[in-house]
């Protein structure tokens, strides 16, 4: 075991960046597991990542700032796509997600294939490291998590408003995709809300948080301990502590008598 | 009562401690093992070496660990590949362990490619070359003469970290240069007869090992990494290789050998897969028997 890692300083500002992520992809988690469209932030962050690339084809010089714009309205325009394909063919919208997907992925790869600058830039938007965050990093993402996190709360958007729930789903996902990987990001969203969605209404949400943040917090004094790497270290934390919650807040009990 | 004699105890700590005061090594963390050989080679007792990568990874990116952030914290010398190679993850490593000693521009910020003679500089950048690296080819480890150069450099490096030990760094560092003279005399006449060979690569990791046995670099299976190679391009390759083919392909043991095994089916063409660094197999264990290794394998594949 590795105490020398296990220092404030080394995970204080991952854990920070877990418990921004917690805050914002808990609810969003919940309402993505009702619509049984668990993909849809793979696909966001692969639209996200195409709308970097696109950028570069069209000769623009993106760097810092531009690559955000970029990513932000490119994924914004997929979650305007996919509200659409909802109202239209609200069956299939699951197995669309996913063909939107892989179609976005691949056709990275073709415009990629003259003019590979983008597969850097690409590389960075999909594979973020929650261990190379930094504080100073941290303020931005706080900002526009607390603006995501109000209109959430006190406008009823799971319910009553489609295209808003899209569109703010393609601006926190874009940030956090950056920050913690895609990995992490798809974690964070499922497991609080599957460990958790037989639980009684009126706790639901608040232990789905606190699965959230006992596994970030024993994912990342694991990986210290152990030296291995966080992202996935911290994943299957994340779904040891929600199998753990499922198993004892009876969820098997429901599913039968459901079923 | 027995009275407890104190004497032994007490010199013991003073011996002790008189032996942990001596023994404040340099701290150096390498970023590829290649560097933490070296510096082995050249601190000996004198340095603890880290290294952040093991010989069979990627060096292009490393999953963040946190003992990575540890490490660089309390390190005296970063030695490092340089020319964008560490690119993905070093600038995030170094903002996060944000030790003063250790950043560009300080004594212990030592780039190895900053030491030697860079080829596969672009002669002109533009976006039509794919993923060229602009300040030149970063693999400088396959040429045994690139490793005196950045030797010498890093002695100069330590000198300066560790005054105290000038003396004994200046020592390693002549016993080191006249031991890997000899072995370069040994490793040329080995290899007189490779000189002027035809080879094919599957990435542009060799143009230093190409250009000290003067081989004859004939096609690049992928020019992009992470990016497939279009079907026109393979067959640009094959129809090279019927013309005038190779007598091998050259494939670092990190990097998957698919493209590299279609590649020997369709032309009958022998793949040779080289440790490319210290720990890349089993054999190579230090820098002498790294290129033991790289050049029997090399000649085991040759049929003149």
């Amino acid at each position: 075991m590795n105490w020398q890692a296990l220092d404030v300083s080394i995970i204080g500002p991952a854990l920070l960046a877990g418990l921004l992520v917690i805050a914002t992809h808990v609810p969003l988690g919940r309402a993505v597991l009702n619509r049984g469209i668990i993909f849809i932030d793979l696909a966001i962050a692969q639209i996200a990542g195409l709308g970097v690339i696109a950028a570069n084809v069209f000769g623009w010089e993106t760097d810092g700032w531009q690559i955000q714009v970029a990513a932000v309205s490119a994924a914004m325009l997929g979650a305007v796509m996919l509200h659409w394909t909802e109202k239209r063919f609200e069956k299939i919208q699951e197995a669309l997600i996913g063909v939107v997907f892989v179609l976005a992925a691949t056709l990275g790869l073709l415009l990629l294939a003259n003019n590979p600058h983008g597969g850097e830039q690409l590389k960075d938007l999909l594979v973020g490291q929650i261990l190379w965050v930094s504080y100073s990093q941290l303020w931005p993402i706080a900002i526009l998590y607390a603006v995501v996190l109000l209109a959430w709360f006190t406008l009823d958007i799971s319910k009553r408003h489609r295209l808003l729930f899209y569109l703010l789903f393609a601006i926190t996902v874009t940030a956090s995709v950056q920050l913690i990987g895609v990995y992490l990001v798809f974690a964070s969203l499922i497991i609080p809300a599957l460990a958790t969605r037989n639980i009684r209404q009126n706790w639901r949400l608040l232990s789905a948080y606190v699965v959230g943040i006992v596994g970030y917090a024993s994912g990342l004094v694991a990986s210290a301990l152990w030296d291995l790497p966080s992202g996935a270290m911290i994943v299957w934390c994340l779904a040891i502590v929600g199998l753990t919650t499922a198993t004892f807040c009876g969820v098997n009990k429901l599913e039968i008598s459901h079923s | 009562m027995s009275k407890i004699n104190y004497i032994p105890f007490l010199s013991l700590l003073v011996l002790l401690s008189f032996s942990m005061a001596t023994h404040a090594e340099v701290k150096v963390f390498a970023c590829e093992p290649e560097w933490a050989a070296l510096a082995s080679e050249l601190g000996g007792e004198q340095v603890s070496v880290f290294s952040a990568t093991t010989g069979l990874q990627d060096p292009h990116q490393i999953q963040a660990r946190p003992s990575l952030i540890a490490q660089l914290r309390s390190a005296d010398l970063l030695a490092c590949t340089g020319a964008e190679l560490e690119t993905g993850w070093l600038p995030l490593l170094l903002q996060r362990a944000a030790n003063q000693k250790v950043q560009a521009g300080k004594p212990g910020h030592f780039m190895a490619t900053e030491f030697v003679r860079l080829l596969g500089m672009p002669k002109k950048i533009d976006r039509s070359q794919g993923e060229v690296h602009a300040a030149g080819n970063p693999h400088i480890q396959t040429s045994p003469a690139n490793i005196l150069l950045v030797a010498k450099a890093m002695v100069a490096r330590l000198q300066i970290i560790d005054p105290d030990h000038s003396v004994f760094y200046t020592a390693r560092l002549s016993n080191f240069t006249e031991r890997w003279q000899a072995a370069m005399t040994k490793w040329k006449a080995l290899t007189r007869e490779l000189r002027d060979m035809p080879i094919a690569v599957q990435h542009n990791s060799w143009v230093y090992l190409e250009d000290w046995l003067k081989l004859n670099n004939l096609a690049t299976l992928e020019d992009k990494p992470g990016i497939p190679p279009s079907s026109g391009h393979l067959s640009q390759v094959l129809e090279k290789m019927q013309n005038q083919p190779a007598k091998m392909l050259l494939l670092a043991s990190y990097q998957s050998d698919k493209a590299a095994q279609w590649f020997a089916q369709k032309t009958n063409i022998p793949v040779v897969t080289l440790p490319f660094t210290v720990g890349g197999s089993e054999q190579a264990t230090d820098l002498f028997s790294l290129y033991d290794t790289t050049f029997t394998l090399m000649l085991e594949a040759y049929k003149p």
